[in-house]
C-alpha cells in the first residue's frame, strides 16, 4: 500500500503543472526532512520553507518519504560525520561553543552527532540533488510523459482519491 | 511571466499551523515536562523517577511538582525518597539556551526509604555504575562467621606442602656432598704416605753419623714435607670444622621449619572465628559495606554528571527511532550552566519515637558545570538530634566529595546477624556516617550506637547447635550496641575494619568454650606434622652425627701420626746436630 502511494505520488508529481525546478526544489527540501531526525527545530524551519516557498509540496512530501529510509540506513555515516565535526575538529570548537550558548540554536539539537552529521550531509547533498532532479524531471517530461499519460497505470493513478488530494496542494504556475 | 518565489496564500495555513502548535504546547506542556522530568531523572539516578502531577507556568516562571517518587537504585521494593510537593522558581531566559536555572526550590514532605510495590531499579539494578560500585565492594573481603556447624575439623596435610621434609632432604644431600669432598681432600693429602716416609727416615737416622751430611739433608727435606702436610691438614681440619658447623645449623633449622609447618597445619584447621576484629567484620561488615557502597554510588554519580573543567562533554544522545548518536555539551565561561539550582530549601521527615519528626535542610549551588558556577555544591541540615552536611567540590581539577550525617534518637532498622539465627532490633539509637572521596582516596566511617537493644532468636534454626546456643547466651545478655566501621585507602585498594562491643564478648566466650576442642585439634595436627617430618629429620640428623664423629676420629688419628713422626724426626736431628762443629743450617 505504501509503495502504491509512493508510485501514485511520484507519477502525480512528475505530471504536475509545476516546473521541473519547483518539483526538484520540493524534493530536495523534503530530503532534508527525511535525512535528518524529524523532531528537531531545524525541520520546522525546513517545513515552513516548503510551505512558504513556491516549491512543489507533493514533491517535498515525496522527497521526505523517499529519503526517510536513506536516513535510517546512513545513520552510522551521519554519526561518524557528526563526531568528526563536533569532537575531532578542534578548530570548530569555538564555533560550536558559541552556538551552544546562543538563544534558540541549542533547541535544534545541532550538538548531537547524528543531527549535525545528517544536516551537514543533507545541506551538502541539496544542490546536487536539486540539479539532478530538475534535469531528470525535464527529461522525463520531454521523452516519457506523453506515453505515460496514455498508459493504464496513469489513468488508474489520476482516478484515485490520492490524486485528488494532491491537487489541493499543487504549485502555482 | 516568471514563477513567483513565495506562495503567499500558504502564509495563513502556516500561521494556523503555528497557532495549533502553540495550542498543543499549552495543552500538553505540563505532560511533556512531566515526562521529561521522569525520563531525565530516571536516566540520572539509575532508578525509576515518577511524578504524579506537574504544573508549568512560564509566565510566572515556576514549576510545581507534586507526588515525586524516586526509587532506590539498590533496593528493589524501596523508594529512595518521596516528596509531597516541590516548587521551583525558574529563570525563563536560559530555557531558550536549553538550560535550566532554578533560583529557589522549596521541597515539602520529603520522606526517605518508603516501601514500594514494584521494582524501581533500571535494568533490574544492573546499570553500569551499579555494577562498577558492586565490583568495588567485592574487593572488601568480609570473613564468614564459621559458626554454622560449630565443628572443628582437620583438613588433609599434603607432605609436599611442608617445608621441614624438603629442608631435611636438602640437608642430607649437603651432608653427603660434604662427606665426599672431605674424603677426597684427605686422600689428596695422603697423610699415611708422608707418615710412612718419615718413619723410614727416622729409622735410617738411628744408625747415622753426624758427618753423614747427605742423609741429614734428606732428613731435613722429609721433615719439611711432614710440616707442609701438617699445615695442609690443619687447613682441611678448619674447613671440616666450618662445614660441620653449617650442617649443625641446618639440623637446628629443621626445627624452625617444623615450627612453620605447625603454623601452616594450624591454618588448615577449620576453626570458628575467634579474633575480635574478625567477628566484628563478619557480623557488621556487610552492613557497613552496603552504606559505603551507597555513598560511593552517589559520589560517582556526582562525578559523572558534575564533571570538573570546561572541556566539551560527550553523553549518549536521546532515545529515538533513529540512532541516538552522541550529544556534546560545550560549556563556556560567563554563561549559564546546563543546570543550576541556586538554593533549595528542603523539609523532610524521619522516623523517630512514636511519630515521625520533621527536619529542615538547605541545598545550594547544585550545578552541572561547577567550573562555571565557581562554587561547590553544599548541603546542610541541622536540628535537635540531627547534624548533616555535604560538599561536592568539583570546581578544581581534582574532585573532592565529602558528606557526613549524624542522627540521634531515631528508630534504627533491625537486621539479622549473618550466619546466625539471631536478629537484632536496635530500637532507638544514633547512627553516623561520614564519607570523603578526594581524587582516588577514600575515607569513610559508619557507626551505630543503641542503649536498649532487643535480641530475637530463630529457635527452629538454632536447635541442637551448641555454638548457636552459646552465641545466643552471650548476645542476649548484652543490652547495648556499639558498632564502628572504617574505610580507608584508595578506590583501587580499599581497606575495611569493623569492630563492635559484641566482638570481644563473643570472642572471649567462644574461646573459653571451644578452647579445649581447639587445643585437641592443634595437638592432632602437630602429631601429623611430626609423623611426616620426624622420619626424614631423624635420618639426616643421624647422617650428620655419623659424619661428624667419623671425621673427628679419622682426623684425630692422622693428626696424631703426623705429630709423632714430626716429633721423632726433629728429636733425632737434634741429637745428631748437638755434636761440636756441626750446625744445622
Amino acid at each position: 500500500m505504501l509503495v502504491l502511494k509512493l508510485i501514485q505520488s511520484l507519477i502525480a508529481t512528475l505530471h504536475s503543472e509545476g516546473t521541473p525546478g519547483q518539483v526538484a526544489a520540493g524534493i530536495a527540501l523534503g530530503s532534508i526532512l527525511g535525512l535528518t531526525p524529524l523532531m528537531n527545530l531545524h525541520n520546522a524551519v525546513v517545513f515552513a520553507l516548503i510551505v512558504i516557498l513556491n516549491v512543489s509540496f507533493p514533491g517535498a512530501m515525496l522527497g521526505w518519504a523517499l529519503f526517510v529510509p536513506v536516513g535510517f540506513a546512513l545513520d552510522p555515516a551521519f554519526d561518524w560525520i557528526g563526531r568528526r565535526l563536533l569532537l575531532e575538529t578542534p578548530g570548530l570548537v569555538p564555533l560550536w561553543t558559541g552556538l551552544a550558548n546562543m538563544p534558540v540554536v541549542p533547541l535544534t539539537g545541532f550538538n548531537n552527532t547524528v543531527v549535525l552529521g545528517s544536516l551537514a550531509f543533507a545541506l551538502a547533498f541539496w544542490l546536487p540533488l536539486f540539479l539532478t532532479t530538475r534535469w531528470g524531471v525535464a527529461r522525463y517530461r520531454t521523452t516519457v510523459a506523453d506515453r505515460m499519460r496514455r498508459s493504464r497505470l496513469y489513468q488508474a493513478v489520476t482516478a484515485s482519491k490520492v490524486y485528488n488530494l494532491y491537487r489541493l496542494f499543487w504549485p502555482e504556475t | 511571466m516568471g514563477v513567483p518565489v513565495f506562495r503567499w496564500k500558504a502564509v495563513g495555513p502556516l500561521v494556523l499551523c503555528g497557532a495549533l502548535g502553540a495550542l498543543t504546547w499549552w495543552l500538553f506542556a505540563d505532560r511533556i515536562a512531566r515526562r521529561t522530568v521522569e525520563t531525565v531523572g530516571t536516566a540520572v539516578i539509575g532508578a525509576r523517577v515518577e511524578v504524579r502531577d506537574l504544573a508549568l507556568s512560564l509566565r510566572r516562571g515556576s514549576v510545581t511538582v507534586r507526588g515525586l517518587t524516586v526509587a532506590s537504585p539498590f533496593r528493589p521494593l524501596e523508594n529512595l525518597l518521596q516528596a509531597d510537593e516541590l516548587v521551583a522558581d525558574i529563570d525563563a531566559l536560559p530555557l531558550l539556551e536549553k538550560k535550566v536555572a532554578i533560583d529557589r526550590l522549596a521541597a515539602k514532605g520529603l520522606r526517605f526509604r518508603t516501601p514500594r510495590r514494584a521494582d524501581g531499579r533500571v535494568g533490574g539494578g544492573s546499570s553500569p555504575l551499579i555494577q562498577q560500585v558492586r565490583q568495588w565492594a567485592g574487593q572488601l573481603q568480609v570473613p564468614a562467621l564459621q559458626l554454622a556447624t560449630g565443628k572443628i575439623t582437620v583438613g588433609q596435610l599434603d607432605p609436599m606442602q611442608l617445608s621441614a621434609p624438603r629442608a631435611a632432604v636438602a640437608l642430607a644431600a649437603q651432608a653427603d656432598s660434604a662427606r665426599r669432598a672431605w674424603s677426597a681432600a684427605l686422600q689428596g693429602l695422603d697423610v699415611s704416605a708422608t707418615v710412612d716416609s718419615a718413619k723410614r727416615m727416622a729409622e735410617r737416622l738411628r744408625g747415622a753419623k753426624p758427618t753423614d751430611l747427605k742423609l741429614l739433608g734428606d732428613a731435613r727435606r722429609t721433615l719439611d714435607r711432614v710440616k707442609q702436610t701438617r699445615d695442609r691438614f690443619t687447613g682441611l681440619e678448619r674447613s671440616v670444622r666450618d662445614g660441620v658447623a653449617t650442617l649443625r645449623e641446618g639440623v637446628a633449622g629443621l626445627n624452625e621449619a617444623r615450627q612453620r609447618d605447625y603454623a601452616f597445619a594450624r591454618g588448615l584447621l577449620k576453626l570458628p572465628a575467634l579474633e575480635a576484629p574478625e567477628i566484628g567484620a563478619a557480623l557488621f561488615g556487610a552492613a557497613a559495606i552496603e552504606r559505603f557502597q551507597s555513598a560511593l554510588y552517589w559520589a560517582e554519580l556526582a562525578r559523572q554528571y558534575i564533571p570538573p573543567g570546561l572541556l566539551p562533554r560527550a553523553t549518549p544522545g536521546p532515545k529515538r527511532a533513529r540512532r541516538a548518536g552522541t550529544t556534546v555539551r560545550f560549556p563556556r565561561e560567563r554563561a549559564y550552566p546546563a543546570f543550576l539550582l541556586r538554593t533549595g530549601e528542603l523539609s523532610f521527615q524521619l522516623p523517630g519515637g512514636a511519630a515521625p519528626r520533621t527536619y529542615a535542610a538547605r541545598l545550594s549551588g547544585l550545578t552541572s558545570d561547577p567550573a562555571l558556577y565557581g562554587r561547590p555544591t553544599t548541603f546542610e541540615a541541622s536540628a535537635p538530634g540531627l547534624s548533616a552536611g555535604a560538599m561536592i567540590d568539583h570546581v578544581r581539577s581534582t574532585p573532592h566529595d565529602t558528606a557526613a550525617a549524624s542522627l540521634a534518637g531515631i528508630a534504627l532498622p533491625g537486621f539479622a546477624l549473618p550466619a546466625l539465627p539471631v536478629r537484632l532490633e536496635p530500637g532507638q539509637g544514633t547512627v553516623a556516617l561520614s564519607f570523603a572521596l578526594t581524587g582516588d582516596s577514600v575515607r569513610a566511617r559508619w557507626s551505630v550506637t543503641a542503649d536498649r537493644v532487643r535480641w530475637a532468636r530463630d529457635t527452629a534454626a538454632a536447635a541442637g547447635n551448641r555454638l548457636h546456643d552459646l552465641v545466643w547466651r552471650v548476645v542476649s545478655g548484652i543490652p547495648s550496641l556499639d558498632v564502628s566501621a572504617s574505610l580507608g585507602g584508595t578506590l583501587a585498594r580499599p581497606r575495611l575494619s569493623v569492630n563492635s562491643n559484641l566482638d570481644r564478648a563473643l570472642a572471649a566466650r567462644i574461646r573459653a568454650v571451644a578452647g579445649e576442642e581447639i587445643a585437641a585439634a592443634e595437638r592432632k595436627v602437630r602429631a601429623q606434622v611430626d609423623s611426616l617430618v620426624e622420619r626424614q629429620a631423624a635420618v639426616v640428623r643421624a647422617q650428620v652425627d655419623t659424619l661428624t664423629s667419623d671425621l673427628a676420629q679419622r682426623l684425630g688419628v692422622e693428626r696424631t701420626q703426623l705429630d709423632e713422626v714430626q716429633r721423632a724426626l726433629e728429636q733425632r736431628l737434634k741429637q745428631l746436630t748437638r755434636l761440636p762443629g756441626v750446625r744445622l743450617p
